[in-house]
């Protein structure tokens, strides 16, 4: 067992999940942490389809104070390998732990990191602190491991 | 308050206790308890030896610096690997470190404080209070050690706070995941500049990389040890080193003229050992360090021609000299060993090219795996008090740029003094305040169960 801060993952979370992986629908699940630092819930759970707004919704993430705080989302990526190898999809995982994150709240959001990722059992992640590490072609080759254009 | 309801468990906290957390490093011992953002106390972990009316004597904490006592000799518990080497010592001054300023003193026993004098014969046997109370009995203990810190000696630091401080329960986290939490990462490349080390530790998913974990003595001791080799060369004269407590007074003189102050002399029977001068003079030279050496930025050669303004040092022997070029020089040899200082008659062995941070780091990435390599270095994380040195953070950007051109990277650094200084103290002492941590503690039972063995399972 690595060091973890025993932060435990609400029900919801993994139904979300499902919901996401089962469903074409759903796009993506944004998970936080509540506030009294015990617990992973989801946050919003949606069919957007336009990458934009999910990735404008997760850099503007705040806090009960308003500062921006960090947040864990799983989005369902699609892309095309061209050439005729048609269309593929893949769920990776998005660690969101913005700058100026305070130390506390850092700490938390990574030492329970490892605990969302093993319980929904997601391959494939990223970590980012700044918006530009979040952009789609970062998630794309994450997603497709280089290899969609 | 509403004085007609009796007040609510948590308002009154009775029954609260902070866990305590421990740092021991090679220099300092760092220890505060869980929750605050600082440790409360920071002590040498240097102790003093003398002897006394023909008894030894030891003298832990700062209270080494306050008075120079005839023949003290100055030790340290742990080796210049960061690994401890005096086990004994190493648990005293550990628990000075903690029970000095954390615990409070146990009241005395009541038979025994002249309070309750009654004869011998009428004290009920039932009545004999434990006396060999443990400094830690009701106070959970997180502590930090270095990422190759042995089997052996992990299981000998659970069976100290087990069995000698009596704690509840025990956590030991790594160093280097700790200062990755802390910077918000699970994964980071750590690059911890220390006293007597640094060290680059690799961190995949919250565990250390231990096949990428590497080391090398070109520490702050080191520096230290480079500035000695430059004031030795000084023209027209080598520049000594004298230590507050062999100046009595002292009067401002300007740059480059001879100083001007009253020393204090000791008469050979009463002087501190040469140990005790060394440690002082090592306290004079952090203070240099802090107000006058930087790192040269680059990105051409130290050697090559540039700007270079000068700046002046009020040196504590009442001196004063104008330090231009040289005060990257110090420096300089971490990254480049064709720029260390030569000094046959320094008792620090003269560095080796392996020994310098850019090879470490190389030797940390070529032990992971290739596919990780990338995402490290993205997530370049630096912490230890040495990695304070002016510019040292960009130079180290400058290097890996050089070094891996490839890649992105990106080097994270807490611009805060306390966290570069305190990174792994903040980070446990984060962890050991969440309530949801109490399942990670090894609970004394656990330990009694399955023996000093278990922390080898539970903190990986």
């Amino acid at each position: 067992m690595s060091l973890a801060s025993g932060v435990s993952v609400h029900d919801d979370c993994i139904d979300a999940f499902n919901a996401l992986r089962m469903s074409r629908k759903v796009k993506y699940v944004i998970y936080k942490i509540t506030d009294d630092l015990k617990q992973i819930v989801v946050e919003e759970q949606s069919e957007e389809e336009d990458y934009e707004i999910f990735r404008e919704k997760l850099a503007s993430a705040k806090d009960a104070k308003g500062n921006p705080a960090p947040r864990y989302a799983t989005y369902d990526v699609e892309y095309d390998l061209g050439g005729g190898e048609g269309k593929r999809s893949k769920i990776i995982f998005i660690s969101w732990v913005p700058q100026d994150t305070p130390t506390r709240l850092s700490m938390v959001y990574a030492s329970t990191r490892e605990v969302l990722k093993n319980a929904l059992n997601v391959a494939n992640s990223i970590h980012a602190d700044d918006k530009s590490e979040i952009e789609w072609s970062a998630v794309l080759a994450e997603a497709s491991g280089g290899k969609a254009k | 308050m509403n004085p007609s309801n009796p007040p609510q468990a948590a308002e009154y906290g009775g029954d609260e206790v902070s866990a305590i957390v421990l740092d021991p490093g090679y220099s300092t011992t760092r220890a505060g308890f869980a929750g605050e953002d600082a440790p409360k106390s920071v002590i040498p972990t240097y102790y003093g030896k003398y002897n006394y009316e023909g008894k030894e004597r030891l003298v832990f904490g700062d209270n080494m610096f306050v008075q120079p006592r005839a023949g003290i000799s100055v030790h340290n518990p742990i080796g210049k690997d960061g690994i401890v080497e005096d086990w004994d010592m190493a648990e005293k001054v550990w628990e000075y470190s903690f029970a000095s300023r954390l615990t409070a003193t146990k009241p005395d026993n009541p038979f025994h404080n002249g309070l309750n004098d009654i004869s011998s014969e009428e004290l009920p046997a039932e009545m004999e209070v434990e006396t060999d109370e443990k400094p830690l009995a009701d106070t959970p203990l997180l502590m930090s050690e270095p990422g190759w810190n042995p089997a052996k000696a992990r299981e000998k630091t659970i069976e100290i706070a087990m069995e000698k401080w009596g704690t509840p329960a025990f956590y030991l986290a790594r160093n280097g995941v700790l200062a990755a939490f802390a910077s918000g990462k699970a994964s980071a490349l750590v690059i911890d500049i220390g006293a007597s080390n640094i060290s680059v530790t690799p961190v995949h998913d919250g565990m250390i990389l231990k096949r990428g974990v590497q080391h090398s003595p070109l520490g702050g001791d080191y520096i230290s040890s480079q500035i000695r080799a430059l004031f030795k060369k000084n023209s027209p004269q080598p520049i000594t080193i004298t230590p507050h407590y062999l100046i009595s007074s002292k009067t401002a003189v300007e740059a480059g003229q001879p100083p001007q102050a009253n020393y204090r002399t000791f008469p050979a029977d009463r002087a501190p050992d040469a140990s005790y001068r060394a440690l002082q003079e090592e306290r004079t030279l952090a203070e240099f360090k802090e107000c006058v050496v930087q790192t040269w930025p680059g990105p051409n050669k130290l050697s090559g021609p540039g700007p270079r303004e000068s700046q002046t040092k009020n040196s504590l022997a009442a001196r004063r000299a104008v330090f231009g070029v040289d005060r990257f020089r110090v420096v300089e040899s971490l990254f480049d060993v064709k720029a260390a200082i030569p000094d046959p008659d320094s008792p620090v062995p003269a560095p080796t090219q392996a020994q310098t941070l850019p090879e470490v780091i190389k030797a940390s990435l070529a032990g992971v795996d290739v596919d990780i390599r990338p995402h490290l270095l993205s997530n370049v994380v630096v912490t230890g008090a040495s990695s304070l040195v002016y510019g040292f953070t960009e130079r180290l950007n400058q290097e890996l740029m050089t070094l891996f051109p490839g890649p992105r990277v990106r080097v994270s650094a807490p611009g805060n003094t306390s966290e570069r200084r305190f990174g792994s103290w903040i980070g446990g002492s984060i962890l050991a305040s969440l309530g949801t941590f109490h399942q990670m503690w090894i609970s004394k039972k656990e330990y009694e169960e399955h023996g000093a063995n278990i922390v080898e399972k539970r903190c990986k």
